[in-house]
């Protein structure tokens, strides 16, 4: 009977060491628990502050420099731009759905969208909630943080001004278009951010901006690759490191994303220093009481 | 000392034949030949001759590592529950092969907050809520009305067909919109102009169900098939 317990208890052991061995911690998780909650130094609302800044920037470059320099030249955009019998660049808002579905495909779970009380294409037409609080964006141009209760999603809404002429004139000629009398420094529309955490760590900060620039670089290559195959010659302008203000010319992706870093990098770096600096004086706070 | 149960010979028989049957279900049915009756229904259209394991991956880990991983769930000890078997099919997956630049109608669209009330009727964030796959069809709605949830106000300004959107929304007549527009948009054709140009209602709902493309045989994108699929997953996975 002692030689059968024995002989028990050495196999309960045995399966044991196997199974520990084998599954040696189970399958690690895919969430952010490698970061603790001190390295979590930015608030969601800051950080998404901070990449709809760079939106802004990125935005303009490409209305300013991009369509309104490019249209002089007899550069084409249409909302149809993907379609097979149209050759042209896409409008600033689809630029920007293009930045949103790229971030998409990352892993980074930033949501961007775009939206107005006046859109050219209805389904862009705010409601609910968005409309409600774009009322009080259009007054004070002040951005609305709020949580979506029903998504479990951190919400921001950043007023999206008329920034340069190409946004007045093609809004206010579209066919289609709700509204005619749009005029510069008007709130347009606002661009929403979502982001399911209430804060961020660097890293995870800095995959929020990589993932909108890559996002920028994507839909601007994608542009680059609708022209190579438009089927006349004379319709493609030459691309390289002049923009369309220079000629017939469009920069290379490199080129545009290189341009709208220099414009929003330095203001990027100092906000995300700036935040290092207040976490670190609240930790010597801490620690001196 | 102990006299032998004549039943133990019968017990070792029956854990021979046991163990044999094992073996021999453990060989065959992961065998290609076999997919078809693991299978939960035939494949939808254009996925015929897929293998399970194009959308059902092997999940991380091993499997103890995996019940380990659900018990730890299951006592609070960890925040995510683990893919057991096979990794769960979702949007990803689907758009492994294919996502297109073009698409007019992502998924991915519809998570913001303006189209809750529309998802509450049909989830659109989901590949599956229409292409519910194992039903041998294209889309696994049974009515092609769910433009419904998210145009019933729509405005066209310069309405270019005979019959304008507004006189179709105004009668419900909900059917009509695939009869000109193909809802992912990937489809390279001239749009009617006149009702009686466009598609023939039963030849969209044929098309639905799996039959003949009545919009175009010419594509924007194409998918990835199964071999361009696993190439380019190999250039990947083998670094």
């Amino acid at each position: 009977m002692n030689h059968l317990k024995i002989k028990g208890i050495f196999f309960s052991l045995l399966s044991y060491i196997l199974i520990t061995a084998q599954s040696c911690g189970g399958v690690p998780e895919e969430t952010s628990a490698d970061t603790s909650a001190s390295d979590k130094v930015f608030a969601v609302a800051d950080i998404l502050t901070l990449v709809a800044e760079e939106n802004d920037i990125t935005r303009t470059l490409y209305t300013k420099g991009i369509v309104g320099a490019g249209k002089k030249q007899g550069l084409k955009f249409d909302e149809d731009w993907q379609d097979d019998d149209v050759e042209a660049g896409p409008l600033p808002a689809l630029f920007l759905r293009g930045i949103s579905s790229d971030i998409r495909k990352s892993d980074i779970p930033l949501g961007l969208y775009l939206g107005s009380d006046f859109p050219i294409n209805a389904s862009n037409k705010f409601q609910g909630k968005q409309a409600e609080l774009f009322k009080k964006i259009k007054a004070d141009q002040k951005p609305q943080h709020f949580y979506e209760e029903d998504q479990k999603l951190y919400t921001s809404m950043f007023a999206d001004l008329a920034v340069a002429a190409p946004c007045v004139n093609c809004h206010n000629d579209h066919k289609s278009t709700t509204k005619t009398d749009w005029k510069l420094g008007d709130v347009m529309g606002a661009t929403t951010w979502q982001y399911p955490s209430d804060s961020l760590s660097y890293k995870e900060a800095i995959g929020v901006i990589n993932a909108y620039r890559n996002g920028t670089k994507a839909i601007y290559t994608a542009y680059l690759e609708e022209i190579a195959a438009f089927k006349i010659d004379s319709t493609k302008p030459e691309i390289g490191n002049k923009w369309p203000s220079k000629g017939f010319y469009l920069p290379t992706a490199d080129v545009f994303v290189d341009s709208v870093r220099k414009l929003a990098s330095y203001h990027s770096l100092e906000k995300l220093l700036l935040a290092d600096t207040h976490k670190k004086k609240q930790t010597e706070g801490l620690a001196s009481n | 000392m102990f006299s032998k149960n004549p039943l133990r010979k019968r017990q070792r028989l029956g854990s021979l034949i046991g163990i044999g049957i094992g073996i021999i279900i453990y060989t065959i049915l992961p065998l290609k030949q076999s997919e078809e009756y693991l299978s939960l229904g035939p494949m939808n259209t254009g996925h015929e001759g897929l293998s399970c394991n194009a959308c059902h991956t092997d999940a991380k880990g091993n499997l103890i590592q995996q019940i380990q991983s659900n018990i730890s769930y299951t006592f609070g000890m960890r925040k995510t529950l683990a893919d057991f078997g096979t990794e769960n099919v979702d949007n990803k997956k689907c758009l492994e092969c294919h996502d297109r630049p073009n698409d007019r109608h992502p998924t991915h669209r519809f998570l913001e907050p303006r189209f809750k009330e529309a998802i509450a009727n049909i989830n659109a964030t989901e590949c599956e809520t229409c292409h519910r796959e194992h039903n041998e069809t294209r889309v696994f709605l049974a009515n092609a009305n769910f433009c419904m949830n998210c145009h019933y106000d729509l405005e066209v300004k310069n309405d270019p067909i005979d019959v304008p959107h507004e006189t179709l929304i105004a009668e419900k007549q909900w059917s009509t919109c695939l009869q000109c527009h193909d809802f992912h948009g990937n489809h390279i054709y001239e749009v009617a102009e006149k009702i009686k140009d466009t598609i023939p209602l039963q030849q969209i709902q044929a098309y639905l169900k799996g039959g003949i493309d009545p919009f175009s045989d010419k594509k924007k994108h194409l998918p990835l098939s199964e071999e361009e699929w696993l190439k380019i997953k190999n250039k990947y996975t083998s670094k």
